[in-house]
């Protein structure tokens, strides 16, 4: 189990229902718009789809894709209360416009917007950083099913 | 892929104008030059005017408290001061230039006035020790001094091209020997005072042909009693030379900054009236006047000792101490006439107005030392045409001192008005609140005393006037010259690459060769990236102790592509750093500035900080994203480059902006 020292645990964030696995090579904008479909129903009571996808649309726009072939589009609700994500996995990846990196792995992650949140939203953005190095992206990406991505993941 | 993006290029920039110094070390340097005047202004005054010198000797010493204060208003206002600096603001570049010619024409002939004297103080020693040793060697006095003041120039002169550091030890271990030597000098001439009793000397100046100058075709000038006094406190203001000095050496004052300028004043005051001032005064009390005017003439405290009551051997035990000590010291002044006029150039060579080729940097000490080698070959002259003949470099001296000190003052003056918003920690005594303004009633009197003695100068020392108003010119030319011509560079260059700081910039492979630099137990980076927004460096240098904490400075200039090794400073980059070694000057705090070439800013900072083992970053916020984004980018940078093994040591990141900041504990 990875753990942050505050408590922040990738378990509760990423769990088998949330690791969607995308298919072919879909553009940047596509791979976003079909992870925050599949996020929907976690945020819409709280969130409106149309301001949903919005959000998610300006920050993916703002949020810089790693070097390891990791992306994470994150938007910060004050509604929320709790956070939530989705992880999707492209075998194929896609190629970045902005820097050319092949993406593999990419996470939405939804946080409220509150201060009391801010540093455990920071501390969740740089555990993500540190778990999906370029290895461990390799090897999700080479997987079949949602229960094997959790496995490696609570294996780390 | 990359997994930790390296830097492409790593430089990092060592300046000797980054090390600070202690109050103690900053007055020991103005004192090398302010307080090495005791040793030959009463000769010169008694030559000029006669009996009557020490009073105005003693007289101008305390009038240095007033010029003290006057300094530590416009040091405090202009941290890379100077009456260039002052003067400019106050009065406008063509003041300027003129104030800035004329003293240097001063520091032209600190050197050698200091080292001749040295010379002659020796060669009389050597006269009396030599039959001593059974040599009957006769010290032909004036010509041993200037062989001697040429290898002492000689000395300074390469000392100052490997830069401040070593000479600013080198005077304070002058001025703490002298100290004891000036202890022990008072209290033999107490005794004997008691033992002989004194007689005050007399008020009245009586002058030479010589030292009035063209008044001789004015009779009517030297009867009026206020005049002659005025006469002869000009006569005797070559003792005031060196307080500029302070305004060069307060950039190098280190943390607390104002605090320790006031102790450094108040060190040179004490030092100077009980030094030059009291030992001048004793000296007349003690030594008979045919003596002072004739074989003491010029090696006052040298007669000084030998008159004192007691044996012979213990007589020459003291001159032998006095004649050390003067020696150092005086010699410690020609060292302080080469980084006092390198600084002043200096300051005049930012502005513009001294050509480049003046400022290029020595390859391995980082100094400027063109301007060193043309201060040496100035120097060297001057002794030579001198010929050792002290009174005639005295008749030479105090032109620049005067006139800087006046437009300095008077430029204070104006700034009280033209400046009236700015908040001054310290402002010079007595003044009075007329339509916010503090209008300074203390200094317009020290300025109208100022403006006396150098009207009178200008008529009594023909030599000074007339040399100093040459090489004024001379260097005023130089100025005009330099200046028009980076103009018309400036014009036909869009980019000066030489117009800001001069750096020395080393160029490193890895940020790991520069960490075992860094030798602090605590370590704060602060990124940099706007010259206009250093208000968290600010706070940084505001805050920390400079004594257990290094501040790394770090400069990150995005570099896309792959690794070319050929990347290069531009003038933008440069800004940023000449503005980071201006606030770590006014703050008095030495910062480890570091250009890197990068891919991304953050990864850049995460990967410094993770190497050098830091304990905080402090950015300054984004005007374009702002402290959460700044925040979150930097967290991300963080997990992505730290290592599963690595140590669990919390990291506070802060983005501060005008008094608000944001914190988060990387970990």
């Amino acid at each position: 189990m990875i753990r942050q020292p505050d408590g922040v645990s990738l378990a509760a964030l990423i769990t088998q229902e949330n690791v969607v696995f995308l298919e072919g090579k879909p553009s940047k904008e596509e791979a976003v718009r079909q992870l925050t479909e599949r996020i929907l129903p976690q945020v819409s009571e709280i969130i409106p789809r149309k301001a949903l996808f919005d959000r998610v649309a300006e920050v993916e726009k703002l949020n810089p894709v790693l070097e390891s072939g990791f992306y994470i589009p994150h938007a910060k609700f004050p509604d929320l209360d709790t956070f939530h994500a989705v992880l999707g996995i492209l075998p194929e990846g896609f190629v970045d416009p902005g820097t050319g990196t092949t993406v593999k792995a990419a996470l939405l992650l939804l946080s409220p917007h509150k201060p009391a949140f801010f540093q455990r939203h920071l501390n969740i953005l740089s555990l993500l950083c540190q778990t999906f190095q370029p290895e461990l992206v390799e090897k999700l990406a080479a997987l079949k099913d949602p229960a094997a991505v959790i496995a490696l993941l609570q294996g780390k | 892929m990359v997994v930790n993006p390296k830097f492409k290029q790593v430089f990092v920039l060592s300046t000797a104008m980054l090390s600070f110094i202690s109050f103690w070390k900053a007055a020991s340097i103005v004192l090398c030059d302010f307080g090495s005047s005791a040793y030959y202004a009463g000769g010169i005054a008694m030559n000029a005017f006669g009996p009557a010198f020490p009073w105005f000797i003693m007289g101008v010493m305390l009038f240095s408290g007033l010029m003290l204060g006057v300094y530590t208003e416009s040091c405090i206002m202009f941290v890379r001061g100077g009456v260039y600096v002052v003067v400019r603001e106050a009065m406008g570049k063509v003041m300027a230039k003129l104030s800035v010619s004329a003293l240097v024409f001063d520091y032209a002939l600190t050197g050698p006035i200091s080292s001749v004297t040295a010379g002659l103080y020796l060669g009389s020693l050597l006269e009396n020790l030599l039959p001593l040793l059974h040599i009957n060697w006769h010290v032909p006095g004036r010509t041993f001094a200037v062989v001697f003041a040429l290898l002492v120039t000689a000395y300074f002169w390469l000392e100052n091209i490997r830069g401040i550091e070593e000479s600013a030890d080198n005077n304070l271990k002058i001025i703490s020997f002298v100290a004891v030597v000036a202890v022990i000098l008072i209290a033999w001439s107490g005794f004997t005072l008691y033992s002989r009793g004194f007689t005050l000397p007399p008020f009245r100046p009586v002058f030479s042909e010589a030292a009035l100058g063209w008044t001789v075709n004015f009779p009517w000038l030297r009867t009026a009693g206020l005049i002659g006094l005025v006469m002869a406190f000009g006569h005797s203001i070559l003792a005031l030379s060196g307080l500029e000095t302070l305004a060069q050496v307060y950039r190098e004052i280190e943390d607390p900054k104002v605090q320790n300028l006031k102790k450094a004043v108040v060190v040179i005051f004490l030092f100077s009236v009980f030094f030059t001032g009291l030992l001048t005064f004793i000296s007349a009390l003690i030594i008979p006047g045919d003596l002072i005017a004739g074989k003491y003439a010029d090696n006052l405290l040298s007669g000084l000792a030998l008159e004192l009551n007691g044996p012979y051997w213990g007589r020459l035990g003291m001159q032998i101490a006095v004649v050390v000590s003067g020696v150092l010291m005086l010699v410690g002044a020609v060292n302080t006439s080469f980084v006092g006029a390198n600084g002043v150039l200096n300051r005049v060579a930012e502005d513009g107005i001294l050509h480049d080729w003046f400022r290029h940097l020595h390859k391995k000490y980082g100094t400027t030392y063109r301007i060193v080698n043309i201060i040496a070959l100035i120097q060297a002259l001057i002794i030579l045409v001198s010929g050792g003949n002290i009174f005639l470099l005295g008749e030479a001296y105090a032109f620049g001192v005067l006139v800087s000190m006046t437009f300095n003052t008077a430029s204070m003056i104006i700034l009280r008005f033209k400046h009236r918003e700015e908040e001054r920690e310290w402002m010079f005594p007595l003044n009075f609140k007329y339509n916010n303004v503090y209008v300074p009633v203390g200094m317009m009197l020290v300025l109208l005393v100022l403006i006396s003695a150098t009207g009178m100068n200008l008529l009594t020392k023909k030599i000074a006037t007339i040399g100093g108003l040459l090489f004024t010119a001379v260097f005023y030319t130089i100025f005009h010259v330099s200046e028009k011509m980076n103009e018309k560079k400036t014009r036909l260059y869009a980019h000066d690459e030489d117009n800001d700081e001069k750096m020395n910039l080393r160029r490193e492979a890895d940020i790991h060769t520069v960490v075992p630099e860094l030798t602090k137990a605590h370590r704060v980076l602060v990124p940099v990236r706007n010259p206009n927004n250093l208000v968290h460096l600010a706070s940084v240098l505001e805050t920390v102790e400079d004594a257990d904490t290094d501040i790394i400075v770090l400069s990150a200039k995005i570099s896309k592509g792959i690794q070319s090794g050929g990347e290069t400073m531009s003038d933008e980059d440069r800004e940023v750093f000449s503005a980071v070694v201006l606030l770590a000057e006014k703050y008095g705090k030495t910062v480890k500035p570091i250009f890197v070439f990068s891919n991304d800013p953050f990864y850049s900072m995460a990967q410094v900080a993770q190497a050098a083992a830091v304990d905080e970053i402090v950015m300054g916020v984004s005007g374009s994203s702002g402290a959460e984004i700044q925040l979150e980018r930097l967290a991300m940078a963080w997990g992505m480059l730290k290592k599963a093994d690595a140590p669990a040591k919390p990291v506070l990141a802060r983005v501060v902006w005008e008094g608000r900041q944001m914190t988060y504990q990387l970990s």
